[in-house]
């Protein structure tokens, strides 16, 4: 009875990632590229059958669904010598293969069309799981499937499986520099409401950071997508490790996401990982790996793969609301305790005021079968209210684009926003707001009374008496 | 005659110069030279001489002064065998015997000594032949010389002539002492030297008896003899009565033998003892012949030769009454001892100055130690305990195989002799007893081998009678062989083939939780079961889903033997208990484990069980609370179209709701990391580090036990944290009743969505979609009807009331949570200040409470 979970990859991107976070786990399984156990991975304790599940023939299948509106990605997938890991009947590609055209609208339309095909597929993973935990979702906010398609089908997990949790691998577009998809915060800003209204749990991937993260920190003039991809799912890989090698806490992904969690519509969580490194570049310095070196590293902004847009003041006010340090290797758990006073002692984080906090430290192990030159690295998975300043500047990006009017003609074509009806975009815009201003609040002692004292502050949006839908109180 | 014995006497002194000088030169010396004739010369004029030894022509006082010597030197027994010899030489009276007895014996001292001194200066008479040499030779002739000679002829010796005149004054006034001390002497000497000769065997004689009132001989006060005479004859009395106690103790013990009591150290001692007492014996069988010699009186001093008086049998006494008193005393001491305790006690004896002393106590210890070491060496190689009698310092007692090894067998300290340390005592205790235990409880073998190893190691046989008193750095350093092999050996039985460590993670794992992905499970599929009133719950279900949460976690991996000694225990349960409270789960240690694993071992592993099992019920509780108001839940429901007071009213119950969570999750999840971190892996890791370091099973024992203490008293369960203990408890107690109101809170709001949907459905055509928030059934005006006051009204009333429900509980919650955490810095036994530091982290409590 393993708790299972489900993994959708939902566009371009988020078959990208998918591809490379199940190479990462069959590579900690040992798992062969055909999905057959090596001769050398004998040794127990790990968990396999949460992500994945045993053919007939022993095959190890990942639990994986494979979606997209395009065949370019999957096409790929399905050439490479991964392609016989997967159970062809969960690879989606639509009829026409067209794709969305970076269209959100086209997208979630598309979606809509095939639901039955792929809940058809969700249903049978879910039917073979024993306890089935939830779903993971990787797709991109910037992109038409990705986005659009992968918002229908968040809405319809949650409508269909609304006891199961709801986990995304979000990336967020690179805002440094121009996108080719000019319509990206039409895009972001739909599928940011069903990120904030359907899912449970958001990992914000923001490729901005990654970007800066590949040049600063890992000294790549000119990351590619596979490079920054391969963060991703190192990310990915590592905030599963508890789930996957079972210890004395943390073992299912509803208790990893509980603590993270306490107030349900902050659930977007920033991550940080130390020490990185990328395939075919493991020249870096290798440092000395302590639990509090790691810990602190964690904690310095620039490890972090979440963007800061926050001026300095206030990003001075930002404050985390949970933390949870996955730290994995053969660390001496007295360490752990040593590392956090060390922590308290020089205020290196600042943590919400209106409840008590800590930072959560899960030790996991390290998989024998994968050689790095670290002992010791961490994995931080934490969410903080200057993630507010990130759909600030979606707003504020979608906003420029909506003054002018631009590119709507594009979503007038589908159903949603037909007859002009741009609602649609005006509820979201009003959603992602009261989302940044939960999170402003939060940055504040009085949460607890936020939103009630000034009924009028709340109802702000478009001023419609009682009654009407309030996005902020749409709980 | 005379004329030819002068003559013969004149050629024989010729004869042996001649042989004399022959010997040094080789060559037949001539008779006529002039050399000849001047040695001859010399030779007579000594012979002819009047010159006299300086001392005192008594034969008997050169005989004693020979003994003295042979007994310094030699043994008293080659004393005896002169004082024999000499007695029987002095008796021979008559033809063909040799008269002057004195000058023999003077003679052969002489000799001796020069013999003596020759042997050191190797070649001093070969320049010349000395006085020595030539006294040899005419010591020789003249004992021919006199052999032949029947008649005294006194030229050689003037005081002998002398004292032999019958005329003399002196003989006069002797005669007249003689007759006086017969006079006042009832009886003579001779009776009573044999009397006390009698007495000192322990036999009444004709005048010395044994007094009880006096507690020993003495001469009856009838007969009449000078006081001097009395008190001396107690004096040697003492003998007598010290010999009584000596061999009273003997017999007493050998009548008592095969019956008890005495044992093989008591049957040693005693056998020692009689071999003193024969020593004894032969030389009262000396002296009892001596004793027929009358005692003369101080004229008849030369004549009569070997006798004894009291004075002499005093000197003769002297050492025979030094052994006999320390027997005497030892048999005293060891009257009511036995085994070990009688060794220990003669031992303390043995540390005497006086080197007789310490010898013959050495002596005896050899005899009395040898069973003792006996035992200890069957025990240390052969786990052999040998002791029908309870005399050895180690007692065994019929136990069962799991408490073998802790109650089996103890040291008895009263059997312990002072030359035997507590801690090798300690050592020996142990090393035999991990033979026995590995006899028994691992049923092996392969400890023969390390104690043949030891023994050869040790460089003792591992045949008997190795070992003595005297050597126990033998037999430490045997022990120490023996036990650092055994204890080795025994750890790798119990590592290697009973997996220890295995166990002890087994044991980590499942009663104390740490793997969790079957925690989990168990903790799913018995939950619905454990809510049960507890009599009613089957523990052969419980079995079955116990069964099924190892098969579906990665238990299921785990090492079958250890799956199936993990069970299901249901605790006797009371009156409305639920299954909550007497689940548990155990684990079957097994012979040999349980010497570890006993049974209140177990019982402690259980109370952690239970309180790790109740904190992560606790846990589960406020996860499937959360899960219930997981982000995606409600927010996809349209409660828009609520009033804006109750919407407000709403939004402020779930609010509270979900810091009140907050808060106890962060207690919840913050204890668990306390109890992860610093109580279990903290205590695992010095654990494991002491098992690599233990020597032998006591260490591991203590480890093990220092392992549970450390997690039974930081995780509360001790005695002295009851309190804290208790509140953290009732502070469970009140996040499962949270669970309860969350839950219900959830389900009104559930249903109060139904509701609201229903309320709408007349006007659902209109709202094409919920998300169009231009819908005209979304205007105010057009909620203006009877059932949705209605249901405005119970919705305001029940979110209030659980809004007021949540107030208290969350008062009590912080009562409850400061109390609790204001105890945390006072306990003084355990250091708590790393879960106050969890607990505390963002100094949230202390700002709201700086007392905290």
């Amino acid at each position: 009875m393993p708790r299972e979970i489900i993994t959708l990859q939902v566009g371009q991107c988020g078959n990208q990632i998918g591809m490379e976070f199940w190479k990462q786990l069959c590579l900690e399984h040992g798992i062969s590229k055909e999905g057959i156990l090596e001769d050398f991975a004998t040794q127990g304790g790990d968990r396999k059958d949460v992500f994945f599940y045993q053919a007939d023939d022993q095959h190890y299948i990942p639990r994986a669904l494979l979606i997209d509106l395009e065949p370019r990605v999957i096409n790929g997938i399905q050439n490479s010598e991964y392609r016989n890991l997967y159970n062809h009947e969960n690879i989606f590609v639509s009829d026409h293969g067209g794709g969305a055209g970076n269209n959100w609208a086209s997208g979630y339309h598309q979606g809509k069309g095939v639901e039955e095909d792929i809940m058809d597929m969700i249903d049978r993973e879910a039917d073979g799981s024993d306890s089935l935990e939830g779903f993971v979702l990787c797709h991109s906010i910037a992109g038409g499937t990705g986005s659009g398609m992968g918002s229908y089908l968040l809405e319809t997990l949650n409508d269909r499986y609304s006891k199961k949790l709801v986990q995304t691998y979000s990336v967020f577009p690179n805002q440094m520099e121009t996108s080719d998809v000019v319509v990206q915060p039409y895009n972001s800003l739909l599928t940011l409401k069903r990120l904030t209204l359907n899912a449970d749990c958001v990992v914000v991937l923001d490729n901005t950071a990654l970007n800066r993260i590949a040049v600063e920190r890992l000294h790549l003039s000119n990351p590619t997508f596979v490079q920054t991809n391969s963060l991703v799912s190192t990310v990915m890989s590592a905030s599963t490790t508890t789930l996957r090698y079972p210890g004395y806490m943390n073992n299912d992904l509803v208790g990893l996401l509980a603590s993270l969690i306490p107030t349900p519509r902050c659930h977007f969580l920033m991550t940080g990982y130390t020490p990185l490194t990328v395939e075919r570049q493991q020249a870096n310095v290798i440092r000395k790996t302590t639990v509090l070196d790691v810990m602190r590293r964690l904690l310095q902004t620039k490890n972090i793969m979440v963007s800061s847009y926050a001026r300095t003041k206030e990003a001075s006010q930002a404050k985390y609301i949970s933390i949870l340090n996955i730290i994995q290797g053969e660390v001496d758990p007295t360490q752990v305790h040593e590392s956090l006073q060390r922590i308290r002692e020089r205020k290196l984080v600042n943590f919400i005021e209106w409840g008590p906090a800590s930072i959560q430290v899960a030790l996991s192990r390290k998989s024998p079968y994968v050689q790095t030159a670290h002992r010791v690295s961490g994995l931080m998975l934490a969410s903080h209210t200057s993630i507010r300043h990130l759909f600030s500047k979606c707003l504020s990006q979608y906003e420029k684009l909506r003054k002018k009017q631009a590119f709507l003609d594009n979503y007038r074509k589908f159903p949603m926003f037909a007859d002009n009806d741009l609602s649609e975009f005006d509820e979201s815009r009003d959603i992602i707001e009261s989302l940044v201003d939960e999170y402003k609040a939060c940055e504040s002692p009085d949460y607890i009374k936020w939103g009630m004292e000034d009924p009028d502050h709340s109802l702000t949006g478009e001023g419609n008496g009682s009654g009407t839908l309030d996005p902020k109180l749409a709980v | 005659m005379e004329e030819e014995d002068q003559r013969k006497v004149t050629d024989l002194v010729i004869e042996l110069v001649r042989r004399l000088l022959s010997q040094q030169n080789s060559q037949n010396p001539n008779l006529n030279s002039p050399h000849f004739s001047q040695s001859l010369r010399y030779a007579l004029r000594i012979l002819s001489s009047r010159l006299t030894p300086s001392i005192s022509p008594d034969a008997d006082a050169i005989a004693e002064s020979i003994k003295r010597r042979l007994a310094t030197q030699g043994n008293s027994s080659d004393a005896l065998t002169f004082a024999d010899l000499y007695t029987k030489f002095a008796s021979k009276n008559g033809p063909g015997s040799v008269n002057n007895k004195w000058a023999v014996l003077y003679l052969l001292k002489i000799v001796s000594e020069d013999r003596k001194t020759a042997k050191n200066s190797m070649d001093s008479s070969f320049s010349l032949p000395n006085l020595g040499l030539n006294d040899d030779e005419m010591g020789n002739n003249l004992r021919v010389l006199n052999g032949k000679d029947n008649r005294e002829k006194g030229w050689k010796n003037g005081v002998l002539l002398v004292s032999k005149d019958p005329e003399n004054l002196r003989e006069i006034s002797f005669r007249e002492f003689r007759n006086l001390v017969k006079e006042e002497n009832e009886v003579s000497e001779e009776v009573l030297v044999r009397d006390v000769l009698y007495a000192c065997q322990g036999i009444d004689g004709k005048y010395v008896k044994f007094d009880s009132t006096l507690d020993g001989y003495a001469l009856s006060d009838l007969v009449k003899v000078p006081r001097a005479t009395r008190i001396i004859v107690r004096k040697l009395c003492e003998l007598g009565w010290l010999f009584r106690k000596v061999k009273g103790y003997i017999s007493e013990s050998m009548d008592r033998f095969p019956a008890e009591d005495v044992g093989t150290v008591g049957q040693a001692f005693c056998a020692a003892l009689q071999d003193e007492l024969s020593e004894y014996y032969k030389l009262l069988a000396v002296l009892e012949a001596q004793s027929m010699n009358p005692v003369p009186l101080v004229s008849e001093t030369a004549s009569s030769g070997n006798y004894l008086s009291l004075r002499r049998l005093s000197v003769w006494f002297a050492e025979p009454m030094v052994k006999m008193r320390l027997m005497a005393v030892l048999v005293d001491k060891c009257k009511v001892l036995r085994g070990g305790a009688m060794a220990g006690a003669i031992h303390l004896h043995a540390q005497h100055g006086d080197p007789l002393v310490h010898d013959f106590m050495r002596r005896l210890l050899r005899r009395v130690c040898s069973p003792l070491f006996e035992m200890v060496r069957s025990w240390v190689l052969e786990g052999e305990l040998e002791d029908i009698y309870a005399e050895f310092f180690i007692v065994g007692q019929p136990v069962k195989a799991e408490s073998l090894w802790r109650e089996g067998y103890r040291l008895h300290a009263g059997m312990l002799p002072s030359f035997i340390s507590q801690s090798l005592a300690q050592r020996i205790l142990r090393t035999g007893k991990s033979i026995n235990f590995l006899r028994v409880c691992c049923d092996d073998r392969g400890w023969a081998d390390a104690t043949t190893e030891a023994a050869a190691a040790a460089g003792t046989t591992t045949r008997r009678g190795g070992l003595g008193y005297g050597e126990t750095d033998a037999l430490e350093s045997l022990v120490m062989e023996a036990a650092k092999r055994i204890d080795k050996h025994l750890l790798d039985v119990i590592y290697k083939r009973y997996k220890f460590k295995e166990h002890c993670l087994a044991i980590k794992r499942y009663l104390l939780l740490g793997q969790g992905d079957f925690v989990q499970y168990l903790m799913d599929i018995v939950g619905p079961e454990l809510s049960e009133p507890a009599n009613t719950i089957s523990s052969f279900k419980l079995a079955g889903l116990l069964e099924s949460a190892i098969r579906s976690s990665n238990a299921q991996y785990d090492d079958p033997d250890i799956l199936d000694r993990l069970r299901v225990r249901m605790m006797p349960h009371n009156t409305g208990d639920r299954g909550w409270d007497v689940f548990s789960l155990e684990y079957d240690a097994r012979v040999p484990l349980d010497t570890v694993f006993t049974e209140s071992v177990m019982t402690r592993y259980l109370r952690i069980f239970n309180f790790l099992w109740k904190l992560r019920r606790v846990e589960h509780a406020l996860i499937g609370a959360w899960k219930t108001m997981k982000p995606n839940c409600i927010t996809s429901h349209a409660f828009t179209k609520l009033q804006r007071a109750v919407k407000l009213q709403l939004l402020s119950t779930l609010r509270r709701c979900q810091v009140l969570w907050d808060e106890m999750n962060h207690f919840v999840t913050n204890l668990q990391y306390y109890i992860m971190f610093e109580v279990l892996e903290v205590s695992w890791s010095n654990f494991s580090n002491e098992m690599e370091v233990a020597k032998d099973l006591d260490d591991l024992l203590a480890a093990h036990e220092k392992y549970l203490h450390s997690i039974v008293e930081k995780s509360l369960l001790g005695e002295r944290s009851q309190t804290l203990y208790k509140s953290l408890f009732v502070l469970f107690d009140l996040i499962l009743q949270f669970r309860s109101h969350a839950d219900r809170l959830y389900e009104g709001i559930h249903e109060l969505q139904s509701r609201t949907v229903e309320s709408s459905s007349n006007s659902r055509d209109k709202s094409k979609s919920s998300r169009q928030r231009k819908d005209k059934s979304s205007e105010p005006g057009s909620w203006i009807s009877e059932g949705r006051k209605a249901l405005t009204q119970r919705a305001s009333e029940f979110l209030q009331n659980m809004g007021q429900d949540l107030d208290a509980l969350a008062t009590e919650y912080t009562s409850l949570l400061e109390g609790f955490l204001a105890q945390l810095p006072v306990q003084q036994h355990i250091d708590l200040k790393f879960l106050l530091f969890r607990l505390d982290f963002t100094e949230f409590y202390s700002r709201q409470h700086p007392t905290v």
